[in-house]
């Protein structure tokens, strides 16, 4: 079994657990093993990069510094962790850059032993597990449930660093879901801002922006919608907790988890607002 | 000094070096009096002379005048690129007596003054250059010119309306013309369209004279539904292999009565009308097409799938159904070709944010087109995709793919301000109380009646808003388009019934792989280049070969129809000539150390060298030979040489400098 380095970062560890939780459960299923690497640090995502883009970079470094001493591969799930982590080892390793380079790797006192490449879980199912081998090892088909696969935009912006999909129209989530059994629907809204951090101080500009995510979803029939960024997910969430006939929003690793087998309880669904296990038992899922 | 020396300085022919100045191209860079100073100094230079344009009539005039005046054997002219006056200064010096392949170029602008600002530099380079120039032409011997004979009889690939026009040009001046069309049926794109800019004639009444004519022109052998496969020989003796594609239906016994059209239930997505309605598996492309005669479509065929069906074969009153059709490769010989072949639209798919493909009332501009059309599938109704109604509000969006360089289209597609501003027009005629919107970043209209058409485009009404939209989406029945209006300074949101994209003009793609298998040249976007880009727009580089049409860049009919008839016009004043000459700078085979060992063959890329198989000799067809030189490099025995770039003159070349 493969073994990845694994970083999840602080919010899967407390609001996003069941994103965590699922992932490594399912990754078994599946056929990868993620070895979470020892005290790792916050990825840099709260420092404010136009104020301070030196404190966004160095706390990456390290954690890239110290995942170069066990692997060469980093996995990471959350949208945010990915987005830091991935830019920050761009400007690493990108040519011409050596000397802010050095220059960055001197202000943490660990070693790179090897370059490290940041790749996100749902890069590893693609490009390593390979998507019919996962459909392999689908036990409980996701029944045509009709999802929108919603992106957001740390996950594929910028283009040239993330390399991970077509920014307006991505379709890595969409393929898996269709690989697990779902029917992903047409969705236009899959990479617009769901709000971000504006539901702390423009509760209402969020609830805004998240209302058109949630509005087209419907309007293309979806029944579900599956994100892997905590962010998006807590503000279509929040919004599905106080406005009447929103969707149920998952991560994608809780469907992931369903196809694969995972037992209700492995699933985290008690984080998610409203009805989600009687949803997925009205589905037949559970 | 040394007798043997002393000898061969006799025996050294005298050289002219004619230094242009080229304007400042070269004189601004290169220090032109201490070139001047050092060149007189090598040995055998019996005179150098400069002059502001050496290409003028008093430049070849003191070049004429100096061979003569100063008994000159040999001429350097150190000037501009040898692809553009090459010809020119042999032509002088031939004219004042001097073998004109005693003549060389020394290229001391493109590889030297335009490719530094170091004066010192340059000026060392152009004397390296002159050097090293000198050291081949001291080593030209005389050649002839070879003519060759020319076959008077034209290839056109594409009869859209820039293949028919060249065609139809060509034939009427009594030489024959093989026309080739991929598609079952002649017109191009413009059979597409409804209304042309920027006199709202309809395409059709323009177009039909024109197909009809070619179809029954004497002169014209029209092969539809045929594709070129290969081309060997050379200019003025080209042969081309042409596939014939499977129609299923005879050609000579059908007559175009359409029983069949009927009857056949298989069905196609419709490429000629964008996808708008199906088609059928046994179709042709509109009921006034040229020839008039259907094909089948195998993929879709349901006999030719899983062998049931057969009812075109039942209700065919000639019996022309063959079910058992196959490709057939067919051979002409023609001595010139134009390139006529075309565009398509940019996939809007591509445009994530657009909706197009997604949203089903998103359409490009040529789907447009068929919804304008009198014979398109609404018969000229404008009815939206969706669900068949009028759409009381119409977005246009323009520059959708085109000045957008992450598409990979950077360029202008030329045509879209003004068909979108006649779409617009067209669509306030069909429906009196619909709002048109147009999204637009520039309006460029510099063309005969343009700027007149758009302003009575915004005098009918419609409404123009400077601002690329950012997003295309579904709510409810409507299309949504976010835009900016940035002259307002303000985010707009237009909710729209139909969204038209002026998606960008791209090559043709089975243009660019015949480009390729022509082996002429193209440029990054697909497109065919010209020879040179203002002075010979219709030629290309390889000889014998012209284009015409949107293959070559985006344009409309008028530009489109004017290069086509200068292709014809290029190709009539080649068949004015009754022989060719081609470049006597070939290779040549010294037979006494040739084994025949066949490497020059293989390298050969115009098939030009092939081993005698009797003598174990090999031959040259100097025709065909392009005098690349390959063969003689790898010629084993250095049996292979190629005329005055011999080894000899090269080392000399090397040795000098």
């Amino acid at each position: 079994m493969t073994k990845y380095v694994y970083y999840p970062g602080c919010t899967l560890y407390t609001k996003a657990r069941s994103l965590d939780q699922c992932a490594r459960k399912a990754a078994e299923k599946v056929g990868f093993e993620l070895t979470e690497m020892p005290s790792w640090n916050c990825c840099g995502a709260i420092y404010n990069a136009t104020n301070d883009d030196l404190a966004a970079q160095v706390g990456s470094v390290r954690n890239l510094a110290k995942a170069s001493q066990i692997g060469n591969k980093l996995v990471t799930l959350c949208a945010a962790c990915h987005n830091v982590l991935k830019r920050v080892q761009n400007r690493l390793d990108a040519p011409g850059n050596e000397v802010q380079s050095e220059r960055l790797k001197t202000f943490v006192d660990e070693e790179f032993v090897q370059p490290v490449r940041v790749l996100h879980y749902l890069e590893v199912l693609k490009q390593d597990i390979g998507f019919e081998a996962i459909k392999s090892k689908v036990v409980k088909p996701l029944a045509k449930l009709k999802v929108a696969s919603y992106y957001g935009c740390l996950m594929v912006r910028p283009r040239e660093v993330l390399e991970f999909d077509d920014p307006e129209n991505p379709r890595v989530m969409d393929d898996l879901m269709r690989v697990l059994g779902a029917e992903p629907t047409r969705f236009d809204f899959k990479a617009e801002c769901c709000g971000g951090y504006l539901v702390v101080n423009r509760r209402d500009v969020a609830k805004g922006a998240s209302q058109k995510i949630l509005d087209n979803a419907k309007e293309w029939g979806a029944e579900a919608i599956v994100t892997t960024c905590p962010l998006c997910q807590y503000n279509l969430d929040k919004l599905r907790a106080t406005t009447d006939g929103c969707l149920p929003v998952f991560y994608f690793t809780q469907l992931l988890g369903v196809a694969v087998g995972l037992g209700q309880g492995e699933l985290g669904l008690d984080h998610n607002s409203g009805d989600p296990v009687g949803f997925l038992k009205s589905k037949g899922l559970l | 000094m040394d007798e043997a020396v002393n000898r061969q300085e006799k025996q050294r022919p005298r050289t002219g070096v004619f230094v242009c100045h080229c304007g400042i191209n070269i004189a601004g860079t290169v220090k032109i009096p201490e070139v001047l100073e050092r060149v007189g100094e090598m040995p055998g230079v019996a005179v150098t002379k400069d002059y502001k344009y050496c290409c003028s009539d008093p430049g070849q005039q003191m070049i004429r005048d100096s061979i003569k005046s100063d008994n000159l054997g040999r001429v350097v002219v150190a000037c501009c690129s040898p692809t553009l006056h090459e010809t020119t200064f042999r032509n002088a010096c031939a004219e004042a007596g001097l073998n004109p392949y005693q003549c060389e170029i020394a290229n001391i602008r493109e590889q030297c003054a335009w490719v530094t600002e170091d004066k010192d530099k340059a000026t060392e380079k152009a004397t390296e250059i002159i050097r090293t120039t000198k050291a081949k032409v001291e080593n030209d011997v005389p050649l002839e010119a070879i003519t060759v004979p020319i076959n008077k009889r034209a290839l056109v690939i594409g009869a859209g309306i820039a293949g028919i026009q060249a065609a139809l040009d060509i034939a009427n001046a009594g030489f024959e013309v093989v026309l080739v069309e991929k598609e079952p049926s002649i017109g191009g794109h413009m059979a597409q369209l409804s209304e042309t800019f920027p006199t709202l004639d309809c395409s059709q009444c323009i177009l039909t004279p024109r197909t009809v004519e070619t179809g029954r022109h004497p002169k014209i052998k029209l092969m539809t539904y045929s594709e070129v496969d290969g081309v060997s020989g050379y200019v003025g003796n080209f042969k081309v292999k042409i596939r014939q594609k499977a129609r299923y239906v005879d050609f000579k016994t059908c007559t175009g009565c359409g029983a069949c059209l009927e009857k056949c239930p298989g069905r196609t997505e419709s490429r000629f009308e964008r996808g708008l309605t199906k088609g059928k598996a046994i179709y042709r492309l509109l009921p006034q097409a040229v020839p008039n005669k259907p094909v089948i479509d195998a993929e879709a065929c349901i006999y030719l799938q899983k062998g049931k069906c057969g009812n075109c074969a039942k209700v065919c009153p000639t019996g022309a159904i063959r079910y058992d059709d196959t490709d057939k490769y067919v051979e002409e010989e023609v001595g010139a070709i134009v390139l006529a072949t075309g565009y398509e639209l940019f996939d809007a798919a591509r445009l994530g944010s657009y909706g197009f493909g997604l949203v089903p009332d998103v359409i490009d501009g040529l789907a447009f087109e068929r919804l304008l059309s009198a014979s398109g599938p609404t018969s000229g109704e404008v009815k939206r995709p969706s669900d068949g109604k009028v759409p009381k509000k119409v977005v246009f969006v323009q520059c959708a793919g085109s000045r957008d360089s992450t598409n990979g289209v950077p360029y202008c597609s030329k045509i879209c301000c003004m068909y979108t501003a006649k779409q617009a027009i067209l669509y306030k005629h069909r429906v009196h109380d619909g709002e048109a919107t147009i999204c637009y970043i520039d309006v460029r209209t510099p063309g005969k009646g343009f700027e007149e058409f758009y302003k009575r485009a915004t005098d009918d009404g419609v409404t123009y808003i400077r601002g690329k939209p950012s997003k295309i989406f579904r709510r409810g029945d409507k299309t949504v388009v976010w835009a900016a209006d940035t002259l307002a300074g303000r985010k707009v949101e237009l909710e729209a019934d139909l969204v038209v994209l002026a998606t960008a003009v791209v090559a043709n793609p089975d243009g660019v792989a015949l480009a390729r298998k022509l082996k002429t040249q193209i440029d990054a976007h697909g497109f065919m280049t010209e020879a040179h880009p203002k002075l010979r727009p219709v030629e290309t580089l390889t000889a014998g070969y012209f284009l015409a049409g949107c293959g070559q860049g985006p344009k409309d009919i008028p530009e489109t129809v004017a290069q086509a008839s200068a292709a014809a016009a290029k190709v009539l004043a080649m068949f004015g000539n009754t022989r060719l000459t081609h470049s006597p700078t070939t290779a040549q085979v010294d037979e006494e150390i040739c084994v025949g060992c066949g490497y020059c063959e293989r390298t050969c890329a115009y098939e030009a060298v092939k081993v005698d198989p009797a003598k174990k000799k090999a031959v040259v067809n100097a025709a065909l030979c392009e005098g690349c030189g390959a063969c003689a490099v790898a010629c084993p025995s250095g049996a292979m040489t190629h005329k005055n770039a011999t080894k000899k003159a090269i080392f000399e070349m090397a040795d000098s400098f």
